[in-house]
């Protein structure tokens, strides 16, 4: 017996018979010397510690910086199951890139009565700033990181839409760039589909959306709120491969209705800013009075259409949790079609009666803060003692627009190496998607998040999580 | 490129040149410890003088204990030069300017860095010095190894050997400044008032003994090191060669309208002066007048390119 299968798991079946995208790889795994696996667990460590693929806890005092734990046993997808999550993940990134575009103009969604004004007006994350500006090439979502779990019925399910500024794809090349010297003779088995062409497809579709004439080439820097933010590998890594600036608040300036950065010779513009910033920060004019990651007068630029903003300035709506569960009416509504891939039931505590039903049942509910990222402030019921449950209550009752909840889904499970060999985790999967008026271009594979402690269903970096290499098979 | 990352990549090099230097301070007095040199205290002393940290050495401890100071330079925290707190520094700018440099020569910092973080957890004993600073000047190389052979000749590797010759030349200098009473008790005595061992320590502390005899056919004397140290072209420490390069680099980085350019002039002064230095000249006067001048190079660099 390999593992005993709690839920579904996606490389055996309850009787342990291997799932056929696995059958290879476990039978490579068999012939491996387990004392050369362990040594190439360590490895990879090494590889990470080395090229400082790190990141920073924020509630931490201290400056060190982190390794993300990576698993050496890599997270094999069929062909056929992808493709539909690819089509999924299009239909959605462009259903929601019509959303953004209706609300910040005609509002059509509001005035069918599909979607509450409620929803927007009491929502820090809308901009009426944004009301009709038109982005270039009515693009908002350039770029989305759509996070999926599978449940028990062997099927992918939605869990957040992230469009604000959505991380991780540093790590998706990086996991597949270490595997790939550590286990040659696997990728020589297996027609293991390409992902590390991202950074050039996002590159052609940020130019795609220049605000210059076509044959100027356009001057592409990353925006960054600086060494100590948590992803700052990541932005440092992406600037890197687009050969763009990393571009802080403090190199930035508007000069003569432009967005331009100090450089050895003086001021540059800039045409397309790649923006790591949230939109709050993005210019202390316009938004938080505070900020010194934007730059003032940032927004009168973007009016004046001197520059290109990725992604959009105000399409952070778009992802906040309350407008996620209306995600399957949006699709329907621009695109008049069914969705996809499905949400997890969400209930709202803003409607009187499904609030009552989240208090009534919230031991069996995980609850969710609507802004909340990175897997703070939330609250898993089944996990939760007396005490926490009675203070998430208090906390819903004070502000229940600001929370939903949702079932808690038993995720699949991924085999993870152990010191005993193979064991069960449960994982999600992060795909990044890109957006141009040429269509939608979806990673081949993503980030595949993992907890590592047994049991547990958080799978965020940031509380003890890890990554695999994610593996979409070729034809 | 922008401005901070010049500046990032400016510091990144002076700190990691001075870390060099300071292994090389280091490795100059450990030797004379291995003899038990009656000149140790001063060598010491002359070192910590150098390195400007005598004072807050002092502070803590009455005598130049040799292991003391050792450690002093390599990894305490009152000793804000020290080699872990340098290479620490130089790996925050290379972090800060990463997308300026090639992985090879970012991964050499940053395993530089963890290299030392872990060697360093410990207190350096007798017989861990001299592995220690030979591991640690390798993964330095390194560093320049990859520099020379992965990045693009232009301007951005212009500022690393901007930052780098900018740090050697204030090393060298204070090395010399330090000891200048060598240099200038020949002329009162007129006679080697100095034994070969201690002008044997000066080339030492810059790694530069076996290359001088080679050049010197073996004959040690004070004109001649001083002149090996302060004018000579072809030696890489030395003054002259520090200032030829930096002229070279901020003519490359900025091509044109260069002979008004503050910083090329300040540059070309500090070139003359060492060019008509005259024997017997007062060599305390005449170096510290070169310490300011780099001094004031290093800030006109800073506004010239926008550093801030």
């Amino acid at each position: 017996m390999v593992y005993k299968i709690k839920n579904v798991d996606e490389a055996f079946i309850s009787d342990n018979s291997v799932r056929t995208n696995y059958k290879k790889y476990y039978n490579w795994f068999n012939n491996q010397n387990f004392s050369n696996l362990t040594k190439k667990n360590s490895e990879a460590f090494k590889f990470f510690k080395d090229t400082g693929i790190t990141f920073k806890v924020y509630s931490d005092n201290n400056d060190d910086e982190y390794l993300i734990p990576f698993d050496i046993v890599p997270r094999i997808i069929n062909r056929r199951e992808w493709e539909k999550i690819v089509k999924g993940i299009t239909q959605r990134v462009i259903a929601i890139n019509l959303f953004l575009n209706d609300i910040y103009s005609n509002q059509e969604i509001i005035n069918s009565g599909i979607i509450p004004i409620s929803l927007l007006k009491n929502n820090s994350a809308f901009f009426p700033e944004m009301m009709g500006l038109t982005p270039p090439n009515k693009i908002y979502n350039h770029i989305s990181g759509i996070d999926l779990i599978k449940t028990e019925k062997n099927d992918f399910y939605v869990l957040e839409d992230n469009v604000r500024v959505p991380s991780g794809v540093s790590y998706m090349i990086e996991n597949r760039d270490t595997m790939m010297k550590l286990f040659p003779d696997l990728f020589s088995k297996y027609a293991v589909t390409d992902n590390r062409d991202y950074p050039n497809k996002l590159s052609k579709i940020l130019k795609n959306c220049s605000p210059l004439n076509r044959k100027k080439e356009p001057n592409i820097a990353v925006l960054t709120p600086g060494v100590h933010n948590s992803a700052f590998f990541e932005h440092a890594f992406l600037a890197d491969q687009l050969g763009a600036e990393l571009v802080e608040g403090k190199d930035l300036r508007v000069l003569d209705k432009f967005l331009k950065m100090k450089t050895i010779r003086g001021w540059e513009k800039i045409d397309i800013l790649y923006r790591r910033v949230d939109d709050e920060y993005l210019d202390p004019l316009t938004f938080k009075e505070d900020s010194f990651l934007g730059v003032p007068g940032l927004m009168e630029v973007y009016r004046n259409k001197n520059i290109t903003i990725a992604n959009a300035p105000g399409t952070g709506i778009a992802d906040d949790k309350a407008i996620y569960s209306y995600i399957p009416e949006i699709i329907n509504f621009y695109l008049g079609e069914k969705a996809i891939l499905k949400n997890v039931k969400t209930f709202k505590c803003n409607d009187q009666n499904e609030l009552k039903y989240v208090l009534d049942n919230i031991h069996a509910l995980v609850v969710k803060e609507v802004h909340g990222s990175g897997g703070y402030g939330m609250l898993i019921g089944p996990l939760s003692s007396k005490s926490e449950i009675l203070e998430f209550k208090n906390k819903i009752l004070k502000n229940p627009n600001n929370y939903i909840a949702q079932p808690t889904l038993s995720l699949s499970t991924c085999p993870i190496f152990t010191k005993k060999g193979l064991s069960p985790r449960h994982v999600d999967l992060r795909p990044f998607a890109l957006l141009s008026n040429k269509g939608v271009s979806v990673t081949n594979g993503g980030l595949t998040r993992v907890a590592l402690k047994k049991d547990s269903l958080v799978v965020n970096s940031s509380q003890g999580g890890g990554t695999k290499d994610t593996w979409v098979l070729g034809a | 490129m922008l401005g901070s990352t010049a500046d990032s990549l400016f510091w990144m090099f002076r700190y990691i040149e001075r870390a060099e230097n300071t292994l090389c301070l280091i490795e100059s007095g450990f030797q004379l410890h291995l003899i038990s040199s009656k000149n140790l205290k001063n060598e010491w002393d002359a070192i910590l003088k150098t390195s400007s940290i005598r004072q807050f050495f002092t502070k803590n401890n009455s005598q130049l204990d040799s292991l003391k100071i050792i450690n002093f330079m390599f990894k305490d925290q009152i000793n804000s030069n020290n080699i872990y707190e340098l290479i620490s520094k130089a790996r925050e700018n290379a972090r800060r300017s990463r997308v300026a440099m090639t992985l090879e020569v970012w991964e050499s910092v940053n395993t530089c860095w963890l290299f030392l973080k872990e060697q360093l957890k410990k207190n350096v004993t007798e017989n861990r010095v001299q592995s220690l600073i030979k591991d640690t000047r390798e993964k330095i190389a390194l560093i320049y190894g990859y520099l020379n052979k992965t990045m693009l000749k232009d301007e951005i590797l212009n500022f690393c050997y901007l930052g780098t010759y900018i740090e050697r030349f204030n090393n060298t200098a204070r090395i010399l400044n330090t000891r200048q009473y060598l240099l200038i008790e020949e002329r009162l005595y007129g006679l080697e008032y100095y034994n070969n061992f201690q002008l044997e320590m000066i080339l030492r502390s810059i790694s530069s003994y076996r290359s001088f005899m080679w050049k010197n056919q073996n004959t040690i004397n004070s004109k001649k090191v001083s002149n090996f140290l302060i004018s000579d072209k072809d030696m890489p420490r030395s003054l002259m060669f520090s200032i030829q390069e930096t002229i070279q680099c901020i003519k490359l980085i900025l091509n044109k309208n260069i002979y008004k350019n503050a910083c090329y002039k300040t540059a070309q002064n500090i070139h003359r002066k060492i060019q008509s230095r005259k024997m017997f000249s007062n060599n305390y006067l005449f170096l510290n007048d070169l310490i300011d001048l780099n001094m004031k190079l290093a800030t006109e660099i800073e506004e010239e390119f926008n550093f801030h």
